[in-house]
């Protein structure tokens, strides 16, 4: 499948998040917060008013941090630990994104979920022959589910539409693998 | 597809992550337990008076400041700098050039990206299967790679939208005489979802 050594690189980094995002946003907040400190401490320099606090008065005011509210204190650190955390979470998980590896003899492909979704729900009302907005599709990593709503007062053949589902999944040949799970509503729905 | 820097993406939320995760701790044992704020009450007066002292020690001429506070302006530049220069490289990695051929002693021959996502995406734009489709070429570890996006419409079969796009690729592949390394996004998207139910009445 793979006929171009750069094409495991391209499908890792395809099918992961790069966290561009989240790095971007942390790295402005933290250019706001020194631009501010430098512009106190020039402020400071030239002895001209400051715009919120000093340097040497934020210095005074730190080591007496432990006579704020303890409440205050506390809520301030959790609010902090909590965004750390969240931080630290963004830099280890994988981040995988919601999509699949394709075989292809020329090319490296990936498909979103969604498209694989769009398709299985196709295939499934084909072979039901019920209209296609019937069917609920829903495709994460490693499973599909098929949720099919059929028209009132008609049996759908239940057996045909999982034989079709799963035809389709083994033909589309997704890595990682898919499996699939059909479910027929017990109650139909009128005009369906 | 870009040279983004994922690993310094990751090693910068991390860092930042640890720092507000130890600052957060700090604060939350100085306000609930009494030890930590005793010793805190302790060691801050200390460590002011001797901050204070080192900034009394270093004094630019007679100006009546310190260097250690210039050392300090100019280091908060360096990092926002820095910062920026990381909020730009996101991204990068596009080229124009799709091949290089140097021709014996008469030079070389050029061929720009341009050629290539112009062909691809004219043909794909004949194909109903695809809402829409773009092509963007990268440099990829010295090699450029064609990046070809395309949005599938509702219920089309993935293997269907992949033979499509080989069968184009291999025909441009007898165009320049070369296989140039790509890759195929497919994706749904809004309007994929919402064209028109279908209703027999």
């Amino acid at each position: 499948m793979i006929t171009h050594p750069v094409y495991p690189r391209l499908l890792r980094r395809e099918t992961h998040s790069p966290r561009s995002v989240a790095a971007i946003v942390v790295a402005i907040v933290a250019i706001l917060v020194g631009l501010y400190v430098a512009t106190e401490l020039v402020l400071a320099l030239v002895e001209a008013p400051a715009l919120l606090i000093s340097p040497s008065d934020a210095l005074l005011s730190l080591g007496g941090i432990d006579r704020v509210i303890p409440g205050a204190l506390i809520a301030g650190g959790v609010l902090a630990a909590l965004i750390g955390l969240a931080l630290l979470i963004l830099a280890l998980l994988p981040g995988r994104r919601a999509r699949h590896r394709l075989p292809s003899e020329r090319l490296a492909v990936v498909v979103d979920n969604e498209v694989i979704a769009s398709s299985l729900a196709r295939t499934a009302t084909t072979a039901g022959g019920i209209s296609p907005d019937n069917a609920t599709v829903t495709v994460s990593h490693r499973r599909a589910l098929v949720e099919v709503q059929p028209p009132s007062g008609l049996p759908v053949d239940e057996a045909e539409i999982t034989r079709a589902v799963e035809e389709r999944l083994d033909s589309l040949e997704a890595r990682p693998g898919i499996r699939s799970k059909v479910a027929v509503a017990r109650h139909g729905k009128v005009g369906a | 597809m870009n040279n983004t820097n994922r690993f310094l993406n990751r090693a910068w939320l991390g860092l930042v992550g640890l720092l507000l995760l130890a600052g957060g701790a700090a604060a939350i044992a100085l306000g609930s337990l009494p030890e930590a704020a005793e010793r805190w009450t302790s060691t801050a007066p200390d460590v002011i008076s001797s901050v204070s002292g080192w900034l009394r020690d270093s004094p630019v001429g007679d100006a009546g400041f310190s260097w250690l506070t210039i050392a300090v302006i100019a280091a908060i530049a360096l990092i926002v700098v820095l910062l920026l220069v990381f909020i730009i490289r996101q991204g990068n990695g596009h080229t124009r050039e799709l091949l290089r051929e140097s021709s014996g002693d008469n030079g070389e021959t050029i061929v720009e990206a341009a050629v290539a996502e112009q062909a691809l995406r004219e043909a794909l734009h004949a194909h109903r299967e695809f809402i829409s489709s773009s092509v963007s070429t990268y440099r990829v570890r010295g090699a450029s790679v064609l990046k070809i996006s395309t949005v599938c419409q509702r219920g089309v079969s993935p293997t269907a939208a992949v033979r499509i796009v080989e069968r184009h690729l291999i025909a441009l592949d007898a165009l320049l005489g070369r296989e140039v390394p790509a890759l195929l996004q497919i994706s749904g998207g809004f309007r994929a979802r919402t064209t028109g139910a279908t209703r027999l009445l």
